[in-house]
């Protein structure tokens, strides 16, 4: 079953067209992988799905769960069930992690008809996700990602996945700038949200995030478009051959 | 649950957290679940004399069984009389009049009281003491 359908997409950033047509379905409870050569356009599709203000949609259509979402507010996607993990998540000094979490959470729980969390009942929830993802907990006390090293924003994000827990994750270039050690914690943050209903989009450069968290489907992005569609199989093909290998379907 | 399990989850929930502040933050939090009373049942016999703030306590005994509800206007009263309704709110008289006050302590809280809210918890459990003496006594 689709959860999600783009089609014909078109997007420009500034004067510039990045999506020129692109079809893609996301079938729920599955993990989608994105892959494609620099400036394909990967990072635009996430930012168009979540509404992102630099971009703008020029032609085409997003569907999730059967209704249009190009003319929602991004707070409203997300409050639907859309979550994004930023390629370079930014620094908000002044913004207590654990306040800006909480307030995300309660935001949708409300937005749900759920009751909100109180402070201990948040804290609770979130330790448990902090050990598992090797984090001090003094990040949560901290500024959200203010002086945090790469992997630890990533790893942030991870946190704020766990926590409020999407329907459809988009995941951007989590596996850049992470060592070994920060790559497994990550992943296995991922694949404790694979319960075969979440729905994930996975935007990589490299195979090597796809060795823990196993796609369902490979899609290659060139020049603003989904030029192929296939299994996992397709993973050591790119290894191997790059994309130019790659023929449209 | 007893009033001393009820304590040992509220001592379990401020020792989440490291900053002092942010103890006195989660009271505040308490407080968004604070009920408020009926004006009927504000009046000068169910004024809490010597609350930093305003605030009222209202004791319905029946059959040695005390119900308290209450209302207060500060943030900080909203967080207490919610955090201490849940403690006393619902007890017979004598499990509240052979429960020490002292044992609030245990929450590690007190000490970060100022001295007038100190007051007004003192304020607020002789009232409540007063109601389950008061409460025993018409069960007698």
């Amino acid at each position: 079953m689709s959860i999600m359908k783009i089609e014909n997409l078109e997007a420009k950033i500034g004067d510039k067209n990045i999506l020129k047509g692109l079809n893609l379905e996301l079938e729920a409870g599955k993990v989608h992988a994105i892959m494609g050569p620099n400036g394909a356009g990967k990072s635009t599709l996430s930012k168009t799905i979540v509404g992102h203000y630099d971009v703008e949609i020029t032609g085409g259509d997003i569907t999730y769960k059967g209704k249009s979402i190009k003319d929602m507010e991004p707070e409203e996607r997300a409050l639907e069930g859309i979550f994004l993990s930023f390629q370079h998540p930014v620094e908000i000094p002044g913004v207590n992690n654990a306040y800006f979490l909480r307030t995300a959470l309660n935001a949708k729980l409300k937005y749900e008809g759920k009751e909100e969390l109180n402070a201990a009942e948040f804290l609770r929830a979130m330790k448990k996700h902090l050990e598992m993802l090797g984090m001090k907990s003094d990040m949560i006390s901290r500024s959200l990602n203010e002086g945090f090293s790469g992997g630890e924003k990533k790893r942030n994000e991870i946190l704020q996945m766990l926590i409020l827990e999407p329907e459809v994750i988009i995941l951007d270039e989590i596996d850049s700038g992470l060592d070994i050690d920060a790559l497994r914690q990550v992943s296995e943050g991922i694949n404790k949200m694979k319960d075969g209903k979440r729905t994930f989009l996975v935007i990589t450069h490299y195979s090597r995030i796809l060795d823990y968290i196993e796609p369902d489907y490979i899609h290659v992005l060139k020049d603003g478009k989904v030029i192929k569609t296939a299994g996992p199989e397709l993973v050591p093909y790119l290894e191997e051959h790059g994309y130019d290998g790659i023929k449209e379907d | 649950m007893s009033i001393e399990a009820t304590i040992a989850r509220y001592k379990e929930d401020f020792d989440l957290f490291d900053d002092p502040n942010d103890k006195l933050e989660y009271i505040f939090d308490l407080g968004k679940k604070h009920t408020t009373l009926p004006d009927e049942d504000k009046h000068e016999g169910t004024y809490v004399v010597g609350c930093a703030s305003d605030a009222w306590l209202v004791g319905d005994c029946k059959d040695g069984n005390l119900i308290l509800r209450g209302e207060g206007t500060s943030e900080m009263a909203k967080g207490m009389l919610t955090l201490l309704l849940d403690i006393f709110g619902k007890r017979t008289a004598d499990e509240i009049l052979q429960f020490d006050p002292a044992g609030l302590q245990d929450m590690g809280i007190m000490e970060l009281l100022s001295p007038v809210r100190q007051q007004s918890l003192q304020a607020f459990l002789k009232m409540v003491y007063g109601y389950a003496q008061n409460c025993k006594e018409q069960g007698a």
